[in-house]
């Protein structure tokens, strides 16, 4: 645990990031074309289907998936489980860089991108999004100043701007010293803040949906869908930090990180049971289970979710062996991850069925090069800032074992 | 790290104190009208002759149709309101026979209900859909940034969209002649043109009591039920028929009104802020605990942050 | 099934087009030989003129009739002796101030008096009630009882446009007898095309097809649809007849633009 963070400062492009990188480049042409021929012309959106994968995967899953910024927090900092310590900062990073772009998705989903500061000034107290929109943004900025440190960490008595800014150096320096000063001192207001922000809009992230009771499958609908995107985002919290570390640790072919990733799933058991156990109980006592078998594609939806996003990965993170394996964990990792994120498209696609109109959505080729060159940039700035800014601390591999 | 029970609060209540003042701005249009405008659809009365489409698109200045509105053929298949057409009608053959055992037609006029406690005004993120006095469900294009939450919200699936706007697209959808029916002895453009009066506008107690009379002078006429009189809690539109409404493509809703389960764990959750309030104070005492102990076990670790 | 669109619109909309196409050279033109063939504008036939001085009028509005059953109805006219016999007005000209302060979309209906009567046999049918008022005529027009529609203090009274279409489409369709759509009734109010022709000074007879087309050009499409242009050899309707049209305007015509 002496292992302190460092920037990897490794070769930048290797044949993965072109990929990335031509998935970007396909991704901001489609983008273009939603900006001059409109959301009609790149997606398949309808009257019937507001909605869709931008809404479901972009925003809907990308918060729930930085949920690992939130608990690693919440564990480390608050509990004070500094053993925990290795995984705070790349959990922080990309919950900063999945929070930035459920705005960069939203941006390109709402019809009006440029009137997106709107909710700040009118306000609708009735309104779900009211609240998840103020939420995630201060929760936006509040990832940003905890943010701060590591930047500081790197650049602060080293600043050394290129030509002709390097008159901004004093400034410069001076700023990055007033925030490690000031913000020493106040972390705590932001962590705590970080935590019950967080805990306010994953919930009510499930509240959206509420608002159409006729329109959203029985199997979902219930009132206690809040409780439920809460609970299932603080149970995917810690799998998604297991599943990014082991894929940023072996992309950087660094240590596995087991020491910290097993434990950090075992309290993974008692959040994902109890996600379970609210999930199968609301199901039994509401009768929902009559639809289980009757083949539909929401029904099969839902099995799918629960048996492979939520009782198998449980099952497996039982056994102490699937706990100190590194692909086994990361299997089951993967699958409550995958769970979740099936569970949002799920609880925002899938489940909802218009009342009138019987058209059925697939996301168009548009709406898909889209969410897919966002994810792409997203993973490609992750790759950026770790590569030049104190983010992982795993010591580099020795020898792959 | 610092933290003093009474420097958390401080910071806790500042927070408390700006979400109840926020609390107390003008909530939207929680309570519906006493009163209202409203217009009652006598589904025997209509005729299909398109006039009240035609009307709409006149007065909305809405784009031409595609097909001219003297065309009967549109009726051939049933349509829905979109971005060009705020209401349409469609032709519905419930199985009755006339004389010289043809099928009757029932015709039916679509468009937005009005509903007395709307979904999408209370859905909107920005509140530019409204419930007015007057009864209209009034939409703000100024406020609106687009987010089509109304759409996911509205029972009667009605609001569309202008998804080929690339920057300014509107929700589009009857606006009721808001303008129109603001001014004195105004009518909605649709009720004006009715040939036959198969929409009569008046004040949303006057129509059910009108309804009710109908249908109690002409019992063999009507079916006992005004769509509209309660569904979805009530709406200002409403519909009385000679044939049962399901067979007539009216959306099968609950009388409770459909936002107010979200609207219930809303506000309880979240009355001046209690909620957060509450889980930061209790964040914040398990913090100071949590790094109280450390400190006094180990003070390396405790100073890095 | 109603007729909203008759089949005789194409054919009407033709017959218009073509006494555009002769009429709109003189209407451009405006020269002074045509004025003495054009009858005086001013003269008005004396019966139209007192419809439609009766058309004008608003009579008070009743408020309360008898209520009573159809049956009790006819009955009571009986009893007073009124019958066809009595009908002071053969036609009116349904054209009230009531409707037209709200619309003008179509011209206004001339409505056979006498010879509805005549058929039907039976006031009771359209003067289905007698004012309250006993001093009252027993019979009165429409539009004493119904006036503006929706008014606050008669809900449910119809208008006088609802009163005359609920009337008039739903004996019409019982009796299966009698036109259903707008134009079967109503002739359209065409604009004044004096404002819309664009011709030039001294046009040629393609001009005047191009001017019409100009607006209209769903009709240059239906017309090329037509017997009148692909017409080759005799018509079936014409053959042996005094008229022999051998050819169509498609293949022979000089103004085949």
């Amino acid at each position: 645990m002496t292992h302190h963070p460092y920037p990897l400062k490794t070769r930048f492009w290797t044949p993965g990031v072109v990929v990335l990188a031509v998935l970007m480049a396909a991704g901001a042409l489609t983008i273009l074309a939603r900006f001059i021929g409109g959301i009609g012309y790149v997606s398949n959106l309808s009257t019937a289907r507001p909605w869709g994968l931008w809404i479901g995967v972009d925003v809907a899953s990308g918060v729930a998936l930085a949920a690992g910024g939130f608990t690693t927090a919440f564990l480390a900092h608050i509990v004070g489980r500094h053993y925990y310590e290795p995984v705070v900062r790349p959990a922080l990073l990309t919950a900063m860089l999945g929070y930035t772009f459920v705005v960069l998705g939203l941006l390109i989903d709402i019809g009006r991108s440029w009137a997106i500061w709107k909710p700040m000034i009118f306000w609708n107290f009735d309104s779900v999004l009211f609240e998840v929109a103020m939420c995630v943004m201060f929760y936006l900025n509040v990832l940003y100043i905890e943010f701060v440190p590591v930047v500081v960490e790197q650049f602060k008595g080293r600043v050394n701007l290129p030509g002709p800014l390097a008159g901004l150096n004093g400034p410069a320096e001076s700023l990055l010293g007033l925030a490690d000063r000031v913000l020493g001192k106040i972390m705590w207001v932001f962590v705590i803040a970080g935590v019950v922000l967080s805990c306010m809009h994953q919930s009510s992230l499930g509240s959206l949906m509420l608002v159409a009771p006729t329109k959203v499958h029985p199997l979902w609908y219930t009132p206690i869908l809040p409780l439920l995107f809460l609970t299932s985002a603080i149970a995917v919290g810690y799998p998604m930090v297991v599943f990014e570390t082991t894929i940023a640790t072996s992309s950087f072919k660094l240590d596995g990180e087991m020491r910290v990733l097993g434990p950090l799933t075992r309290i993974t058991i008692w959040l994902l049971g109890l996600y379970m156990a609210l999930k199968i109980g609301d199901m039994v006592v509401r009768g929902t289970w009559v639809y289980l078998l009757d083949g539909t594609a929401q029904t099969n939806a839902f099995l799918a979710e629960m048996i492979l996003g939520v009782i198998a990965p449980w099952l497996m993170l039982l056994s102490d062996k699937v706990r100190h394996n590194r692909r086994a964990l990361f299997a089951a990792c993967a699958m409550i991850v995958g769970g979740v994120l099936l569970n949002r498209i799920n609880v925002f696609v899938v489940a909802y069925k218009p009342p009138v109109s019987e058209a059925n959505y697939f996301p168009a080729v548009g709406e898909i090069l889209i969410t897919v060159g966002l994810i792409a940039t997203l993973m490609f700035i992750y790759r950026f800032l770790v590569t030049h800014l104190p983010v992982l601390s795993a010591p580099a591999r020795e020898v792959s074992s | 790290m610092k933290l003093t029970r009474r420097g958390f609060f401080k910071i806790a209540g500042a927070t408390g104190a700006a979400a109840a003042t926020n609390r107390s701005a003008p909530a939207g249009a929680s309570a519906p009208p006493d009163d209202p405008y409203g217009c009652l659809v006598d589904l025997t009365r209509c005729i299909g002759c398109r006039k009240c489409e035609e009307a709409c698109n006149r007065v909305n200045g809405l784009p031409p149709p595609e097909e001219p509105f003297e065309d009967p053929t549109v009726l051939n298949r049933l349509r829905r309101p979109d971005e060009k057409a705020f209401t349409v009608v469609n032709r519905y053959f419930p199985g009755q026979l006339d004389a010289s055992n043809q099928l009757v037609p029932t015709f039916v006029k679509i468009q937005c209900m009005h509903c007395q406690e709307p979904a999408c005004a209370s859905a909107c993120i920005v509140g530019a859909l409204t419930k007015k006095e007057n009864g209209t469900v009034h939409y703000d294009v100024t406020k609106c940034i687009g987010c089509r939450y109304c759409m996911v919200a509205c029972p009667f699936e009605i609001p569309a969209y202008e998804y080929h706007d690339p920057i300014t697209p509107r929700v589009m959808k009857c606006t009721f002649c808001f303008e129109r029916i603001s001014k004195e002895g105004g009518l909605p453009g649709c009720a004006e043109i009715c040939p036959t009066e198969a929409i009569t506008f008046g004040r949303r107690q006057t129509l059910l009591k009108v309804a009710k009379d109908r249908i109690r002078d002409n019992p063999a006429r009507y079916i006992d039920r005004i769509y509209g009189e309660k569904e979805v809690g009530g709406t200002s539109w409403m519909y009385i028929s000679a044939v049962p409404f399901e067979k007539l493509g009216f959306i099968d809703v609950p009388n409770e009104p459909t936002p107010k389960l979200a609207e219930t764990i809303q506000h309880t959750l979240f009355s001046y802020l209690w909620s957060p309030i509450v889980l930061y104070g209790l964040l914040g005492g398990i913090m100071w605990t949590s790094h109280k102990n450390r400190a006094e076990d180990e003070d390396e670790e405790g100073d890095r942050r | 099934m109603i007729r909203a669109f008759s089949p005789g619109a194409p054919v009407r909309i033709l017959v218009a087009l073509m006494v555009l196409v002769w009429a709109a050279p003189a209407l451009a033109a405006e020269t002074p030989d045509t004025d003495e063939l054009t009858l005086n504008p001013e003269w008005r036939a004396p019966d139209q003129e007192t419809a439609r001085e009766r058309a004008k009028e608003v009579v008070p509005f009743i408020e309360a009739v008898v209520d009573e059953c159809q049956l009790c109805r006819q009955q009571r006219l009986r009893d007073v002796g009124l019958g066809v016999k009595d009908i002071t007005h053969s036609y009116f000209l349904l054209d009230s101030p009531i409707i037209k302060q709200r619309e003008d979309y179509y011209g206004p209906v001339r409505f056979m008096h006498t010879k509805h009567a005549a058929a039907i046999q039976d006031c009771a049918v359209c003067h289905h009630a007698r004012p309250a008022d006993k001093a009252a005529k027993e019979t009165v027009r429409c539009s004493a009882c119904h006036q503006e529609s929706f008014r606050g203090d008669h809900p449910d009274r119809l208008g006088l446009k609802a009163a005359y279409h609920q009337q008039c489409i739903d004996c019409h369709r019982n009796e299966a007898k009698g036109p259903v759509d707008c134009v079967g009734c109503h002739p359209k109010n065409v604009p004044d095309h004096k404002e819309l022709v664009k011709l030039p000074a001294d046009p040629e007879p393609w001009d005047v097809t191009a001017e019409c087309l100009r607006c209209h050009p769903g009709a240059g499409e239906d017309m090329l649809l037509t017997a009148h242009w692909l017409w080759k050899g005799h018509s079936a309707y014409t053959l042996d007849h005094q008229k022999k049209v051998m050819h169509g305007k498609g293949t022979t015509a000089i103004n085949n633009f």
